[in-house]
């Protein structure tokens, strides 16, 4: 019965769900075919972004050639390594260019085209380090990148040279973890790592005359499908490497000079130059937050409310299904929500959902779940005398929920719903991992291309600290007016 | 009583255990129209649960309850209505911390559609005025003190109109000084004929007002009858040291 009063909001909940997905779907509605290509843009100089926070690289403008010449369009999909890699292996993207090594492996799941790059791998540590041959390595530690040719390249040497392996999720972590000496060595991708040196990375390349030979890297696509854009992209490259646009492209990211991609030396060098000359991304990142987060605050207060009065029903029925869905939603990782509900579940029903749909949707069930925890204990710690005197006069169960249980619990909870705003802000920067381009992942591409991890990240966090203590005071002032 | 007087409530052999404690054994009670029945009895015998069964806060296990010609243990009755018309006092008065003294006691008649707004005011503000506080209707309730908070918890049953009124123990939490203005409302109740059970311990009042006096003991009727009875000729060797403890003190 109380179910009744909670349709309206059920209504609306659905409602914003299915806005939050047409917004996301209402792309391009015209006839050329449109495919979507993910890739992980922490990768330069295959894939990054500008000062002018433009996806460029080697791999965008292979693929921005074939696109022109074959006449179709594509939505690009940046997000971490491995998650690219998996929305094409599920369908959810027609493609994937990431600097992406040929193996026996993934041929298995992949098509895969003729190789674009033949990678190099280096193999580096600090500049004037004691370690001068892999055999030096003998027992310490080697930073690896998860899903690279180089990673490939470094662990097939580990048991010859007896190191231990770390891996990480992107490149510049990886570096630093080097330079900071956590680890000793890493292995990378020639032109990778020249591109860090030369912006400034503190690192020493100890092979450049005698790189491993890594394989090919090539363009991927799901095993069986998208035979036609596979065949275009073989033939384009083919016709590039003749008429000389491939050496153009290759040239412009080996060759050029840092700046042309990464701004002039005071945008980088300074925290207030990194600042102003990102300042439109950082906005950008910071609208993202503030959209995930008030969304995601609304929604998971009401989906929490919802199971909160699921939980004090009479039918045993709806109080079972409210602890087993805090139960399941608290239980679950954020993180491993996201990616279930962003590259798994639109395997099972075959609707792709927007990324950030599905960090939504991750939000509201997972600090939902928060929310019905304590909001339930809110309720339940009204005096049972209360419930006894609405039922005594004659009011329904539903009644006494509503006009006298509800407004009492939520008082006493009123604290921990300011807790829990604070910690859906700081959670939506998990969500960087499906690649929404919030603040964090604005954060993480900024380092990619400037390798100024430190500044940037000092800014991240200011910017972060300064949303917090306007929510929380935004939050204080809610408190005071409704005490 | 030999007149055809209407029975009000009417209680035939309920029994009621929580697990192996056997609160209430084989009761059997009726109440008359008009009458004012005082349960007494030591703390424990089960004066409470029954009560609270006679408006199913609690149910019995086993036995008839009929309330104004309702069978109340017929999953069909709508114990809602039922209740409508049966006025609850608790001891911790129970009055909605969300609400302020006026809302309290307009809440039931406004949202059970029994009246509007404005005439559910009307009447609290007459409510008010015989329970004694006049000037507290837009008072919050933790302002007030627990003689007042006990006085609107009774004008808020009366809200509904009801044609019994149940109290339990409703002076036991009051400070001694403003038990009396309690039971004067209730005196002033059982004078307009209101059909009334009280569980108390006030001996003096039950003397004063009670048509009956039922003593538990138990979880069974040990004995009843007038208050002379009860309090001056009492039979059951029980009562007669409940008495004497409670006379004592
Ligand atoms: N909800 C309950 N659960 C278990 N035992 C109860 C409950 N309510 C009352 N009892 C027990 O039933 C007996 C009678 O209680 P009660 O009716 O409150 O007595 P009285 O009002 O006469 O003091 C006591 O032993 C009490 O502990
Ligand atoms: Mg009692």
């Amino acid at each position: 019965m109380v179910m009744k009063r909670l349709k309206p909001l059920l209504t609306a909940l659905v409602a914003m769900l299915f806005a939050a997905v047409a917004v996301g779907t209402s792309a391009s509605a015209d006839s050329k075919p449109n495919y979507i290509i993910s890739t992980d843009a922490t990768y330069a100089p295959f894939d990054f972004q500008d000062k002018n926070n433009n996806y460029v690289g080697i791999d965008m403008d292979i693929l921005k050639e074939v696109a022109k010449r074959n006449n179709f369009t594509y939505t690009l999909k940046p997000m971490s390594f491995n998650a690219a890699a998996q929305m094409v292996a599920n369908g959810q993207a027609d493609g994937i260019i990431a600097g992406m090594m040929i193996n026996d492996a993934r041929k298995q799941v992949y098509d895969v085209s003729t190789p674009y790059y033949q990678s190099g791998v280096a193999w580096i540590t600090k500049p004037n380090s004691k370690i001068k041959s892999l055999s030096d390595l003998k027992g310490k530690t080697v930073a690896l990148k998860t899903g690279t040719a180089a990673a490939a390249y470094g662990a097939s040497l580990k048991d010859k040279y007896g190191f231990k392996i770390k891996y990480f999720n992107d490149t510049d972590t990886m570096y630093n973890d080097v330079v900071n000496g956590n680890t000793a060595a890493t292995f990378e991708d020639y032109p990778v790592i020249q591109y860090a040196i030369k912006n400034g990375m503190k690192l020493e390349v100890r092979n450049p005359k005698n790189l491993g030979n890594a394989g090919g890297v090539g363009f991927f696509v799901k095993k069986g499908e998208n035979a036609q854009l596979l065949q275009q992209f073989n033939t384009t490259l083919a016709a590039m490497k003749k008429d000389g646009t491939y050496d153009k492209i290759i040239n412009k990211y080996l060759n050029s000079k840092q700046s042309t991609f990464v701004g002039s030396a005071s945008d980088n060098n300074t925290t207030w130059g990194i600042l102003k000359s990102n300042k439109n991304a950082f906005f950008k990142g910071l609208l993202e937050t503030a959209k995930l987060t008030i969304a995601g605050i609304i929604l998971a207060s009401l989906w929490g409310l919802l199971l909160g009065i699921m939980g004090i029903s009479e039918s045993k029925f709806w109080r079972g299904l409210s602890t087993t869905i805090i139960y399941a939603f608290r239980g679950l990782p954020l993180m491993v929500l996201a990616f279930f509900i962003y590259i798994g579940l639109p395997g099972v029903i075959g609707v792709k959902i927007p990324a950030f749909t599905a960090g939504l949707l991750t939000l509201i069930l997972n600090e939902g779940a928060y929310t019905g925890a304590f909001v339930r204990g809110g309720f339940e710690s009204v005096d049972v005398g209360q419930m006894e005197a609405a039922r005594s006069l004659g009011l329904t169960h539903r009644q006494a929920i509503w006009k006298v249980i509800v407004p009492q619990g939520l008082k006493i909870t009123v604290p921990s719903f300011v807790n829990q705003f604070i910690i859906t802000l700081k959670d939506t920067s998990i969500l960087s991992a499906i690649g929404i381009l919030e603040l964090t992942q604005t954060g993480t591409l900024i380092v990619a291309r400037n390798s100024q991890g430190f500044r940037v990240w000092a800014i991240v966090a200011v910017i972060y600290l300064i949303v917090i203590t306007l929510l929380t005071w935004l939050s204080n002032w809610l408190k005071k007016k409704i005490a | 009583m030999s007149e055809e007087k209407q029975v009000k409530v009417h209680v035939d052999k309920v029994n009621k255990s929580y697990g192996d404690n056997h609160v209430l054994r084989d009761i059997s009670l009726d109440v008359m129209d008009n009458e004012v029945v005082v349960m007494i009895g030591p703390s424990g015998s089960g004066k409470s649960t029954f009560l609270r069964m006679l408006n199913q806060l609690e149910k019995p296990d086993s036995g008839l309850i009929e309330v104004d010609g309702y069978d109340i243990s017929d999953p069909k009755t709508n114990i809602n209505k039922v209740r409508e018309n049966i006025g609850m006092v608790f001891q911790n008065f129970n009055l909605f911390n969300n609400y302020s003294v006026i809302d309290n006691i307009t809440l039931a008649p406004v949202q059970l559609g029994k009246m509007t707004k404005a005439e559910a005011e009307k009447k609290a503000k007459e409510l008010l005025e015989t329970v004694g506080l006049p000037d507290k209707a837009s008072a919050p309730v933790s302002s007030l003190s627990g003689g007042q908070k006990q006085r609107i918890a009774i004008a808020r049953a009366l809200a509904m109109d009801p044609d019994i009124m149940l109290f339990d123990e409703p002076t036991s939490a009051l400070d001694p000084e403003v038990v009396g203005d309690v039971l004067d409302v209730m005196k002033h109740l059982a004078k307009m004929g209101m059909t009334m059970i009280i569980v108390t311990h006030e001996m003096g009042f039950a003397k004063q007002v009670a048509d009956r006096v039922v003593f538990f003991e138990s979880g069974k009727i040990q004995e009843s009858g007038t208050p002379e009875q009860i309090f001056t000729a009492p039979k059951n060797e029980r009562l007669q040291t409940f008495l004497s403890k409670v006379m004592q003190a």
